[in-house]
């Protein structure tokens, strides 16, 4: 990677590399973990603790994941929040692809994990959203609590800062091309 | 069906007859004959049984006369009744109750009854027809609420209406492979490349 000048005169390029660039890579990362944008997309009862999540009692703008946008072109972050089915599935994947990068999805509630209720004799449920998009971060409960899916976002947050956004690495990837 | 055990002193629900549904059956009786093939008065949910040509003429003569009025169409669902014995045939079997909200319920009825009364009065009429050719004819010009019931039937049962047009699928993709309802249905592999564990692999 290289600065906007180029390469800087004089400067020793390991130097640059473990000083400068790490730095712009912490800012980029700090701005993205604290202005995560999620997309208002509900699938099931797991979407009512969503919107109880965003609401005041709860308060997710505390910790800069408040702003709920209607459009996937604008979001950072999808909380797949329900069942999802396997009419749904195509749908999942087309919103995941119209977001723009560096993106996150958290997997909210058992339907979403792994199938749920609905896996062994649910024909029509998706047995994990992760077979069909990438998932960061997996809540289980039927439905989480507000306070559980913050505890997923803090968690998500925790991983950018760790890990560093842009180069998010070993996430499970999806079956489906 | 509700467990609650009727109260002391009231007879056994089997042995009372429903009187909406012995009232709609003697109409249906006198007035299309040939029309009834079965019925089950008492017990706790009569039914009549009609045949799928007559079920348009049953249907409209029991939502027009005066004494019946049953003008809603509750519900349209389906029962699969795959052959249990060799030489039986397997038969697909559509349920429609019908409700009247015009008429009051048989006071004397309720009192002796008690709790599991129902408050509308209240009919259910069955059509079956042979697993192989399950045509059932469409109602939906009689009760326009029977559309999505009708397009729900054939989603997850396979059951044709006849006489409406294309039916769509309303639950499932169009492309979803065969009717999950019926008792020989089996779980695919996968739908669209997503891998569907069966149930004995859980």
């Amino acid at each position: 990677m290289a600065t906007l000048d180029g390469p800087a005169e004089g400067l020793d390029p390991e130097l640059q590399q473990s000083i400068i660039l790490t730095k712009v890579d912490w800012v980029k990362d700090w701005g993205r973990r604290n202005a995560l944008w999620p997309m208002a997309f509900g699938l099931a009862c797991c979407a009512m603790e969503m919107m109880a999540t965003a609401a005041t009692k709860y308060d997710l703008d505390r910790f800069g994941a408040g702003v709920f946008r209607a459009s996937p072109r604008q979001s950072d972050l999808m909380i797949v929040a329900g069942t999802v089915t396997h009419k749904m599935a195509p749908r999942v994947k087309r919103l995941y692809d119209q977001m723009p990068d560096p993106k996150y999805v958290i997997a909210m509630g058992a339907c979403v994990v792994g199938g749920g209720p609905y896996v062994k004799h649910g024909y029509h449920v998706v047995q994990g959203v992760d077979l069909v998009v990438p998932v960061d971060v997996y809540l289980p409960g039927c439905p989480p609590r507000p306070e559980a899916l913050i505890d997923a976002i803090r968690k998500l947050q925790l991983r950018i800062l760790q890990r560093g956004g842009a180069t998010l690495p070993a996430r499970r990837q999806a079956t489906v091309a | 069906m509700s467990t609650t055990p009727s109260p002391a002193g009231t007879p056994a629900p089997a042995a009372l007859v429903d009187p909406v549904t012995e009232r709609a059956h003697a109409l249906l009786a006198a007035r299309l004959p040939g029309v009834v093939v079965a019925q089950e008065l008492a017990g706790r949910h009569p039914w009549i049984r009609v045949t799928a040509a007559g079920l348009r003429d049953a249907l409209r003569l029991l939502r027009d006369d005066p004494t019946t009025q049953l003008e809603c169409c509750h519900l349209i669902s389906g029962v699969d009744w795959p052959a249990r014995k060799p030489g039986e045939t397997a038969e697909l079997e559509v349920v429609y109750h019908l409700v009247s909200y015009a008429l009051p319920y048989d006071a004397a009825y309720k009192a002796r009854r008690g709790p599991q009364a129902k408050n509308d009065p209240w009919v259910a009429i069955k059509v079956r027809v042979p697993r192989e050719a399950p045509e059932v004819p469409s109602v939906m010009d009689l009760f326009t609420g029977a559309d999505w019931h009708e397009r729900e039937t054939y989603d997850l049962l396979g059951v044709r209406f006849t006489g409406r047009g294309f039916v769509p699928r309303i639950l499932l993709p169009e492309d979803w492979p065969g009717y999950p309802l019926r008792k020989d249905w089996e779980t695919p592999t996968d739908y669209h490349g997503i891998p569907i564990v069966p149930p004995e692999g859980l």
